[in-house]
Formats: C-alpha cells, sequence, structure tokens
C-alpha cells in the first residue's frame, strides 16, 4: 500500500490544527499509521483512495474530517491557449489522453519531491504500474504548443531524463533504467508513443520516460501535465494531479484535445451527482440518521450534499475514484459518523449450527491417532517434487504444479502426506526416540482435492508388524471391511510392505520405509509408515 | 539434622551400613561384595546414606603407570647402559668401538645414566672418550619396567625418584585414575552401634504377593515423592489445532455452519465473483499461484459477472469498465482466500438466513520469511439475512473476538475490494498494544447481484497465524508447520 510522508510543518500549515490531533484521528478515515518520527509520519492509505496518496490530498480529508472545512472543494478552471493532438498513428497503441496547465506554483526540493511520490503512487495504483496510466509532468516553459501525440518511429533519438546525451526510443528501452524496468509495455509494438512540441522537441516517451528538457526544477512556475493511458482513467489521475498542486495555490487551466476531428478540454473537475435514500443508509449501516445528519457526515468526507425528500443529492469530487455505488457512499457516512461511535449489536437469527462431515472424520481419527499414542503435525502442503517422489522413491504421477513458483521447494502441492511426515522427522532427529507422529489433512491429486491420514513411527525396533497392528486398529474404528495383500510402493522395503483394500479398491499402504528413504532425508533409524485415503 | 533412626533406612542402606563397620573405607567394588548387593544398588544406597549423614564418599585420585613402546622394548631387551655395561665386561673401552656397535642414541643416552648410576667412570682422554666400568649395583628403573611389563602395577615399594626418571625418560606414562572411597561418618557410626536389623523389603507389589494376601507381612519400601522419575509425553493434538477448534467451536456455538471446499479454484470464484477487476494487482503472477489448467464455471452467472464488471449491471454501480475476459475467469489457481469458499456456498445458497464459516488453508505468493508464508489458514464467517447492518456485523466480531477472549476491541475502517463499509477490527493485547487481527465487511452490491443474493451479506477473515503465534510465543511463523517436537511434546495443552 502507498506509504505517504506527511512532514507535520507542511501538515500543520495546509489542514490548520496541530498535529497531534491530524495523527491521532487519520487512522479513523481509513490509514494505518506506519511510524511517528520527530518531524514526520509516514502513512499507509488503501488503494481504493488514490485521492490521499498525497500529503496535500490528505490534508484536504481532515480538514473535512476535523470539520475545519467541509462540503465539496470547488476549483477554478481557466481555460489556456495550451493545445494537443492526439494522432490517429497512437490510437491502436495508448489511445487515451488527458492534459492539464497548472501555473504559478513554489515550487521547492520539498514540494517537489512529494508531488515525485504522488505520481509514483499513481502509477501504481490507478495505472496498474504505467500499464494502463502514466503521467508525465512538464516544465511548461521550456516547451511550446501546440503539441502532438503520436504514434513514432524507434530510431528518433532524444535526450531522456538522467541522461546528458540523446538516445533512441529502442536504445532507451535497452539501457535507462526506467526503460529497461517498463519495456515489457512495449512488448511487440512496431511505433513508440511519444510527446512532442510545437518544434518538434521531445516532451516524452509515455509510459516510460520523460525529455531531459523539461526536468521540474526550483524554478519551475507553470506545469504542463500529460497522462496518457489505455483506458479512461486517465482522466481521474489528471484530476488527483491537478487538485493536489491547487491545494499548493496553483491555478489550474484546461488544455485543449484534437482527436478524430473533434475538441474538448481537459481537466474537468466538475462533480458527478449521486442520489442517497436516507432509508439505504440506514438500512445497511443499522442506524437511525436523519437527511440532515447523512448530509452533514458527507459533507465531512468533502461531498456536496444537498437535501431533498427522500434523501441527499451527493456531489462526487473529480479526484474520487473509488465512487462506483451508492455503498460507497454511504461507508464515507460511517466514516464520517465515527466507526468508534456505533453500538455493536450482535443479529439475533435463529440458526442451528452444524459440523461438515469431513471434519467430523477427520475430528474422530485425531482422536484416534492420539490414542494410538502420535501426536498431530500440521505440514506444509507446497513442497517439491525432488522430496516427494525422487527421495521418496517414487514415480512422478497426479502432480498439481503451480506455474511461477518462488523458489525451488515450492512448485507442486503434495499428493501424499507421507513425504512432509517424513521431513519432519528429519528436522528433529537430534530428539529422543521414538518419534510418532501423524497428520490428516488435505492433498491435490492432479488439482482434486483428497483426504489423507498418515503417520510415521520411528525408532530403533520399528518394524511391519508395529505398523500393521496400527492400521489394523485404525480400520477397525473406521468400521469398514478390508483385506490386505503385497503392495509394490517402492517407497516402502519389499517384503515389508502391503496394501489395504476396500471393495477391491486401494485405499492405503503400510510398511516399513526404504533404507535409501531413510537416508534421502538424512535419518539412520530404523521407519514404519501408514497413509490411509479417507475421502 | 535430626537423629536418624534404623526406620528410616531401607533394607539396602541398613546392609550398606553393615558392611561399612566392617572396613574402615573401601572401595564401591569391596562394599557390594561386602554387602552382597550389586554395585549400582550399593553407590545409590551408599549416596542416600551420604544425605542423611551417615556415611561420607570421597573421591581419591590414584595414578597408574604403564609402558611406552621403548619401555616395552627395554623391558625385554634391557636398558641401554645396561647393555653397553654388560658388553663391557670389565674393560675400558673407547666410545669409537661403542659406536660400531651401538647406534648414536643409544650410545649417549647409555653414556649419561651409566654415570648416574655410578655404574662406569667417563674420562675424555686426548681426542677420546674412555669407559671405565666399576661396579653394577641392583637397578630399581628396571625392576619398575618389568613389573609393568608383567602387568603388576603396585610400585609402592620404589622410590617415587625412581618413577620420576622413568617418566622423564618417556619409558613409562602416567593415568589419572579417581576412585570413591566409602567410609562411615561418626554418626552413621553410632548408629549401627545401637543395633541394625535387616527387613525384608518390598519394591514392587507383585498379582502373586497381592492373591497371596504375603504383601501384608512384607514391608512395602516408601518412595521418596520428590524423587525425580522418567519424564513422559502424552500424544496429542497440535496446539494450533487446539486453537482452530476453539475458534470452530465458537462458530458452532453461535449457530453457524461449518463448509469446506476445493484448494484450486478458477479466477471466477477466486477472484470476479467477488468483483475484483481482472486487472488487479492481487491477481497477477507475482502475487497468485496460478495453475497451467482451465476449469468450468458456470455460464449463465458468468454473463452477470461479466455484466457487473464492465457496466455495473443495473443495479446504479458504474462497473470497472474495459472487457471482461471469459478465458481469464477459467485459468485455475490455488485459492487466495477462503472467501472463494464462502462465496461459492452464498451462490449456491441465496436464500437466507446463512450463517456459515470455513477454516482453511489459502496460498499467496508469498516469499518465506518469520511472518509470511505461501501457505497459511485462515477463517472466515458469512451472515446473510434481510435486514442485517453494518452494526450487526460489528456485533458478531464483537462477540467473536470477546469469546476469544480479547475484551477491548476497536473498529477502524478498512479496504477490501468485494466489501463495502469494509472494517478492521483491533484487539488490545497487553504489552503489545493494539492488534489488527483481521477484516471484515458488507459484501458490495457487485458480488451478491449476480447471485441472486437479495440480502446484506456480512463477512469477516482473520488470518489464524498471526494469533497463534501472540499465544503460543512462537517468534516464527514456520514453526507451526515445521515443529520442534521437543516443543511439540512440552507445549501445554492449557494456554487460554
Amino acid at each position: 500500500m502507498p506509504m505517504v510522508t506527511l512532514r507535520y510543518k507542511d501538515l500543520e500549515k495546509l489542514i490548520g490544527t496541530d498535529k497531534n490531533t491530524i495523527i491521532d484521528k487519520v487512522p479513523m478515515i481509513g490509514a494505518d499509521v506506519e511510524r511517528i518520527d520527530v518531524d514526520h509520519a509516514d502513512v499507509e492509505f488503501f488503494p481504493d483512495r488514490p485521492d490521499l496518496f498525497s500529503i496535500e490530498g490528505v490534508a484536504r480529508a481532515m480538514r473535512g474530517f476535523l470539520e475545519i472545512e467541509t462540503g465539496l472543494p470547488r476549483y477554478d478552471v481557466k481555460s489556456s491557449k495550451v493545445s494537443i493532438t492526439i494522432d490517429k498513428s497512437i490510437r491502436p497503441i495508448r489511445p487515451h489522453l488527458a492534459c492539464a496547465v497548472v501555473r504559478d506554483l513554489q515550487l521547492d526540493t520539498n514540494s517537489i519531491e512529494p508531488l515525485m511520490s504522488l505520481q509514483e503512487h499513481l502509477h501504481w495504483g490507478i495505472g496498474r504500474d504505467r500499464k494502463k496510466v502514466s503521467i508525465g509532468i512538464h516544465d511548461l516553459s521550456k516547451i511550446k504548443s501546440p503539441f502532438l501525440y503520436k504514434a513514432a518511429d524507434p530510431d528518433i533519438e532524444f535526450v531522456p531524463l538522467d541522461f546528458d546525451y540523446p538516445l533512441s526510443m529502442r536504445k532507451i528501452l535497452e539501457i535507462h533504467p526506467k526503460g529497461f524496468k517498463f519495456a515489457h509495455i512495449l512488448d511487440g509494438m512496431k511505433r513508440y508513443p511519444l510527446i512532442v512540441d510545437a518544434a518538434d522537441n521531445v516532451l516524452s516517451f509515455p509510459p516510460i520516460i520523460n525529455s531531459a528538457l523539461t526536468m521540474v526544477t526550483d524554478t519551475t512556475r507553470d506545469l504542463f501535465i500529460e497522462v496518457t493511458g489505455t483506458d479512461a482513467s486517465v482522466a481521474i489521475a489528471l484530476n488527483i494531479v491537478v487538485t493536489a498542486l491547487a491545494e499548493r495555490s496553483g491555478k489550474v487551466e484546461s488544455v485543449k484535445i484534437f482527436s478524430d476531428g473533434g475538441v474538448r478540454k481537459t481537466p474537468n473537475l466538475s462533480p458527478t451527482i449521486r442520489s442517497l435514500q436516507v432509508k439505504d443508509v440506514n438500512s445497511l449501516l443499522g442506524l437511525d440518521l436523519n437527511a440532515e445528519e447523512i448530509a452533514r457526515n458527507l459533507r465531512k468526507m468533502r461531498f456536496g450534499a444537498t437535501i431533498h425528500e427522500e434523501g441527499v443529492d451527493v456531489e462526487v469530487p473529480a479526484y474520487r475514484a473509488d465512487i462506483l455505488h451508492a455503498c460507497d457512499l454511504i461507508e464515507d457516512v460511517a466514516i464520517g459518523y465515527g466507526y468508534d461511535r456505533f453500538k455493536p449489536e450482535f443479529p439475533e437469527i435463529a440458526t442451528i449450527g452444524k459440523t461438515h462431515c469431513i471434519e467430523d472424520k477427520f475430528e474422530l481419527l485425531r482422536d484416534v491417532m492420539i490414542g494410538l499414542g502420535f501426536s498431530e503435525v500440521m505440514t506444509f502442503t507446497l513442497t517439491n517434487e525432488k522430496v516427494h517422489f525422487d527421495d521418496m522413491r517414487r514415480p512422478r504421477s497426479n502432480v498439481t504444479r503451480v506455474k511461477h513458483p518462488i523458489s525451488i521447494d515450492q512448485t507442486i502441492v503434495r499428493s501424499s502426506i507421507l513425504p512432509s511426515l517424513m521431513e519432519i522427522l528429519s528436522l528433529n532427529k537430534h530428539h529422543g526416540l521414538p518419534q510418532k507422529i501423524f497428520e490428516v489433512g488435505e492433498v491435490l491429486l492432479n488439482g482434486k482435492n483428497a483426504q489423507r491420514l498418515a503417520c510415521i513411527s520411528m525408532h530403533s525396533t520399528a518394524n511391519f508388524a508395529e505398523i500393521k497392528s496400527i492400521a489394523e486398529s485404525v480400520l477397525r474404528e473406521l468400521g469398514t471391511e478390508f483385506t490386505i495383500e503385497k503392495a509394490d510402493d517402492t517407497a516402502f522395503l519389499e517384503g515389508r510392505r502391503a496394501r489395504i483394500l476396500v471393495y477391491g479398491s486401494n485405499i492405503g499402504v503400510f510398511g516399513e520405509i526404504h533404507p535409501d528413504v531413510i537416508l534421502n532425508f538424512g535419518l539412520d533409524q530404523p521407519v514404519v509408515a501408514f497413509e490411509l485415503d479417507i475421502s | 539434622m535430626a537423629r536418624i533412626n534404623q526406620n528410616d533406612l531401607t533394607a539396602d542402606e541398613k546392609r550398606i551400613l553393615l558392611a561399612l563397620t566392617k572396613v574402615e573405607s573401601t572401595s564401591p567394588e569391596k562394599l557390594a561384595s561386602l554387602a552382597e548387593i550389586n554395585v549400582e544398588t550399593a553407590m545409590r544406597s551408599a549416596f542416600l546414606l551420604e544425605q542423611k549423614g551417615l556415611s561420607k564418599i570421597t573421591e581419591k585420585t590414584t595414578e597408574t603407570y604403564s609402558l611406552t613402546p621403548e619401555g616395552i622394548l627395554y623391558a625385554e631387551s634391557g636398558l641401554p647402559e645396561q647393555r653397553i655395561i654388560e658388553f663391557m665386561g670389565s674393560k675400558e673401552t673407547c666410545l669409537s668401538d661403542l659406536k660400531e656397535v651401538f647406534s648414536d642414541q643409544e650410545a649417549k643416552i647409555a653414556l649419561g645414566w651409566l654415570r648416574k648410576k655410578g655404574w662406569a667412570s667417563i674420562e675424555k682422554r686426548k681426542d677420546e672418550v674412555v669407559i671405565t666400568p666399576l661396579s653394577i649395583t641392583r637397578d630399581p628403573q628396571k625392576e619398575v619396567l618389568n613389573l609393568l611389563h608383567m602387568k603388576n602395577t603396585d610400585l609402592k615399594r620404589f622410590d617415587p625418584e625412581v618413577i620420576k626418571a622413568l617418566l622423564n625418560r618417556n619409558l613409562i606414562v602416567a593415568t589419572e585414575k579417581s576412585d570413591r572411597v566409602i567410609s562411615l561418618t561418626d554418626e552413621g557410626r553410632r548408629l549401627a552401634a545401637r543395633g541394625i536389623e535387616i527387613i525384608e523389603e518390598i519394591t514392587q507389589l507383585t498379582p502373586d504377593l497381592i492373591r497371596s494376601g504375603k504383601w501384608k507381612e512384607k514391608h512395602l519400601r516408601e518412595y521418596d515423592v520428590n524423587a525425580p522419575v522418567l519424564e513422559v509425553f502424552g500424544a496429542k493434538k497440535h496446539p494450533y489445532r487446539r486453537l482452530l477448534d476453539q475458534m470452530r467451536k465458537i462458530f458452532l456455538e453461535m449457530g453457524f455452519e461449518e463448509i469446506r471446499g476445493d484448494i484450486v479454484q478458477t479466477s471466477f470464484w477466486n477472484f470476479d465473483a467477488l468483483f475484483q477487476p481482472q486487472d488487479h494487482p492481487a491477481r497477477e503472477m507475482q502475487d497468485t499461484f496460478y495453475l497451467d489448467s482451465i476449469g468450468d464455471i458456470p455460464m449463465e452467472l458468468a454473463q452477470k459477472v461479466k455484466a457487473m464488471h464492465e457496466r455495473g449491471g443495473d443495479i446504479g454501480s458504474t462497473g470497472w469498465g474495459g472487457k471482461w475476459n471469459l478465458e481469464l475467469a477459467r485459468t485455475e489457481v490455488l485459492r487466495t482466500h477462503t472467501t472463494a469458499i464462502t462465496i461459492k456456498h452464498l451462490a449456491d445458497n441465496p436464500n437466507p438466513p446463512v450463517k456459515a464459516f470455513c477454516i482453511g488453508r489459502a496460498y499467496r505468493r508469498e516469499t518465506i520469511d518469520s511472518t509470511h508464508l505461501p501457505e497459511f489458514t485462515q477463517l472466515e464467517g458469512v451472515v446473510m439475512d434481510e435486514a442485517v447492518s453494518f452494526k450487526n456485523l460489528l456485533g458478531c466480531l464483537a462477540e467473536f473476538y470477546k469469546r476469544m477472549g480479547f475484551e477491548k476491541l476497536r473498529f477502524r475502517p478498512g479496504y477490501f475490494p468485494y466489501t463495502e463499509p469494509s472494517v478492521e477490527p483491533e484487539v488490545y493485547v497487553e504489552g503489545l498494544g493494539w492488534m489488527e487481527l483481521g477484516g471484515a465487511g458488507i459484501f458490495r452490491h457487485e458480488v451478491t447481484a449476480p447471485l441472486g443474493i437479495r440480502h446484506p451479506v456480512l463477512a469477516w477473515g482473520l488470518g489464524v497465524g498471526r494469533l497463534a503465534m501472540l499465544h503460543l510465543g512462537l517468534k516464527d511463523l514456520r514453526d507451526l508447520y515445521r515443529p520442534d517436537m521437543d516443543w511439540l511434546w512440552r507445549c501445554p495443552i492449557c494456554q487460554w
């Protein structure tokens, strides 16, 4: 989750109250305070609230929550003369674009850094790591409108940020750290996205890197912001950035975007209107609020709210990305009301508790095994072919393999419990004997669940007769008719292994573990084992 | 110390006491043979007598000697000085002549000892060293070598200087041996003097003694109730199981039905049915274990879910926009949460009321460390009924945590993609402060509407591992699944 650094000095200035009040209350709008330092706090916000990924956004929300300033924040958007054309060539690649100009900023290193971190959080939170949305912020004074957004030849060169000599776009993808990191987004494309100005100077190569020419420094006063992407969420990302800058008294101006012979202006900061019914709020929350109380809580959460007969008309700020449905507004009513003010009430619903038959069976088998002197273990189900099959001298079969394992130790889900138990013995060889353990649990056979009981006994005189007694004892408890015959499971010693048949089908195996298997697990004591299918 | 009475002694202790009166002090072996019991019993009794102040056990260290290979050689063939003097007879002999018969080294050793033992005088004449034999005296060094060679270790009659010389000549080596010596104390002697009567004792009841009633005539040995005995550990449930059982019991007591399901799920049930957008980061390869297989999904329902994702269906939601891909929904995963099970249960049981819970493994592509594992146990509960609300959700959580033994509970806003409102319950743990122990919320309409569920669904989940670490005092989550046997044996069942 995005971590936002809240510098107290800045925070107190932006909110207008002391830091203790703020830090104390900030978790109650939905945040985890990770670290409280001398001059700042690091706070994590939830991925559904990208508008809180900046200190300006947090300040805006907290002013409302603390009722210092409530209701819809309104931002003026003047028209600028800046324009940009979306060339036809870019449409199959990365067709969506939203732009804005923000003027009269007083930037310094203290405000540039949070701006960059907001940009990165948005790349993560809305942009799906720049795939869906990427944001370029430029020093407007270095470039000349009108701009052109097009698909360009990969051999076109420009000086990218962090470099002092020109590179072709192709080369940037190979050697620039950002190019290398995000090249996969452009996989298979013959032409790459490029934004140039009236003099054919490159602004940026979205979604990879900006040109060094437009780098934002502490002398930058006016910004040109372009957001490119593969869907309409470019607009919300732009809105979040420009409103955050507006909170720093930047003056937002719109940009004309020409495409397909049409023209539109961005950003659009006008709120969307939703209607909320009083009864819907109260039935979902279990409260008894009137329209006025609902409106007040919505205003605390920075919505515009107008009361009408059955409910409230809500103006949703243009920077809110998370309001899909009325329930999202109702949650905000609850947050505004205060989670700490709810009186929990257990629902009086008459139902009868019921166990699951498989769990019942597990429980009975655990009782039997404990009675027989075996201690329960609960082991990992993720394992690998070497331990599971090779070390057990078993052929690789019924494998459920994961596609992208994290490590060579966990490549498959087990199809038998015995190898897990051998591993436990192997970890405990420094402890006294006998060691007797069992597990009831799940295995996967070609992706299908099956339930198993397995037990294992290790001591200097462990033998076939011992484990046969155990196996028969368990089978007796299960009350099924069974027959025992010689088995061919190579994990066990030939002549000292048997399988269990119930109505002609094989449901289990027991015997003396093969000495090679014992050695494979770093052990040297006789081991006998038993595994039973209880599905 | 209170005065010891003979009734305080076992029969064996009495035997030892009596045996000790016959000797001043003795070794364990001799004591055992005197008392006519085995050595182990004799020593155990001697120690018990010592505890009662009746006997004294001291350690005596003695040195024993044995021949080195060189010592064996000289024992058999004579010391060099002896062989040289015998070779010379009574003649004066030059060293150069000797060196023709004896090695340089032997000659050198011999010369020194001939002079020390006074067997010869040695003079330097011109360029020659001349050896003149004197009288040969008795040689204790050789006698010691001979005795040791015959395995006779009793060297008391020899001058310690002789032994020292042989040690220096590296012909013998010393080994330290410590022996216990047992003797009576004055108190022991006094008690023995008062007379000791040995009564036959029984240490173990036998069927024969019981049947015949003879046990009544015998003296049953009393146990020292504080004496240590062999440690045994009963087989038992895994401590983690007991915690899970406790939670299971709480849910059952609250009238919930237990449900289970498959580990392998289609993305449809794991994600799509929960309104998780198809490009959501949690669905990526980095976070989820995908399999190579694809599974079947209910097509009619899939169409409704598709409409919900793309346009928000007809419930006034915006949906996620974009195109919903059926093939992506069919890819199979190891379930990343047990919510895949609860949502399927709700789809199969859309009529109220439903109260269900599920305890099961979930899988996430997390790198293993002390607090993260790629597989872990999750516990989940859902309540669906007409007119249940957020307040009731908090009520369920409060009841559950109270029954788990957490008295102080608070609620904070949370975020989960498929619930709205969402809440993070936190419990107060003495010494640790507020701990987040799970997540909860009311299923979004986008989740419930396509399944034909018309009433609110309260849902909460708990990562049980963290709670287990807290309860069991574990520092590493892996220890639950790869347990140390000694910990399993010793972990008491009364933890909570």
